[in-house]
């Protein structure tokens, strides 16, 4: 119990700061901020990314309305034909 | 609860089973057909096609009307170069999903002359229409339209001769008596 508290003691001893410590906690604060064009290739990429995620959503939505207008063509022609028949075989009988 | 769940996944299951499945073995048709139109659009796309029509401009404004309370559109036509190309067996399917009690023919019509078959089902539910569902055989021609959701045929048939829609004649009506 003894050589425990002894241990305590010692590592929790007062101790002198290695040499240039400050100087190190001190560099180590003061960053480099990034070059200008570093940040500028940033912003750029994160707006083509954008641009392009908007673009892709703009294409899929003309694709969709392109889709719609293709498919409510067919129906009404395919229900015109249907009332032409129907009109035909009325005429006849 | 589980009990709960089940009982509801029980009572559901009729309806979905009433949604007209397109069914896939009609796509080896188009490798036969000179012409293809394949639509497939549910609900999410529907939204998205709804997004991209202007409410200025009268005809998109139509059609979102139209749209707003579809679940799905389903289109498959083949049109083929010469007559044979498909059989009464590859719309069957097709037909025996829709002589069950949901589906009702309001429309049904073979022209001798032509030899084209036309038939035109709706589906039914708490008084509205539910569905729609247009079956026409030609020579050389087929076409399956499914359209799942709240429909009015009126608003359809008010789409002809606008947004490239051919018009449809309304000149004479007297022929939808014409049922079996």
């Amino acid at each position: 119990m003894q050589d425990f508290e002894q241990q305590l003691r010692d590592a929790l001893a007062r101790k002198e700061q290695p040499p240039y410590f400050e100087a190190k906690v001190l560099a180590a604060t003061r960053r480099q901020p990034k070059p200008v064009f570093l940040r500028w290739a940033f912003a750029t990429a994160s707006a083509l990314l954008i641009a392009a995620g908007i673009w892709t959503d703009h294409r899929a939505g003309i694709q969709a309305k392109e889709q719609l207008e293709l498919a409510l063509r067919v129906t009404v022609t395919e229900l015109g034909k249907v009332q032409r028949t129907v009109r035909a075989s009325t005429e006849e009988e | 609860m589980i009990k709960l769940a089940l009982i509801t996944c029980l009572s559901l299951a009729p309806l979905g089973a009433q949604e007209l499945k397109i069914p896939a073995s009609l796509d080896r048709l188009a490798a036969k057909a000179t012409e293809v139109v394949d639509v497939t659009m549910d609900a999410n796309l529907l939204q998205l096609a709804g997004r991209f029509l202007s409410d200025k401009n009268p005809d998109d404004a139509q059609v979102k009307k139209l749209i707003e309370g579809l679940k799905g559109i389903y289109v498959r036509s083949f049109e083929f170069a010469k007559q044979g190309e498909y059989q009464d067996s590859d719309v069957e399917p097709v037909r025996a999903q829709l002589h069950t009690p949901a589906w009702s023919r309001i429309v049904g019509v073979r022209s001798q002359k032509s030899n084209e078959n036309s038939e035109v089902y709706v589906k039914t539910g708490n008084g509205k229409i539910g569905g729609l569902a247009i079956l026409v055989t030609e020579p050389k021609q087929l076409t399956i339209v499914s359209i799942e959701g709240s429909i009015d045929p009126d608003q359809l048939g008010q789409l002809g001769g606008h947004f490239g829609i051919p018009k449809i004649d309304t000149r004479k009506e007297t022929g939808h008596g014409k049922d079996e």
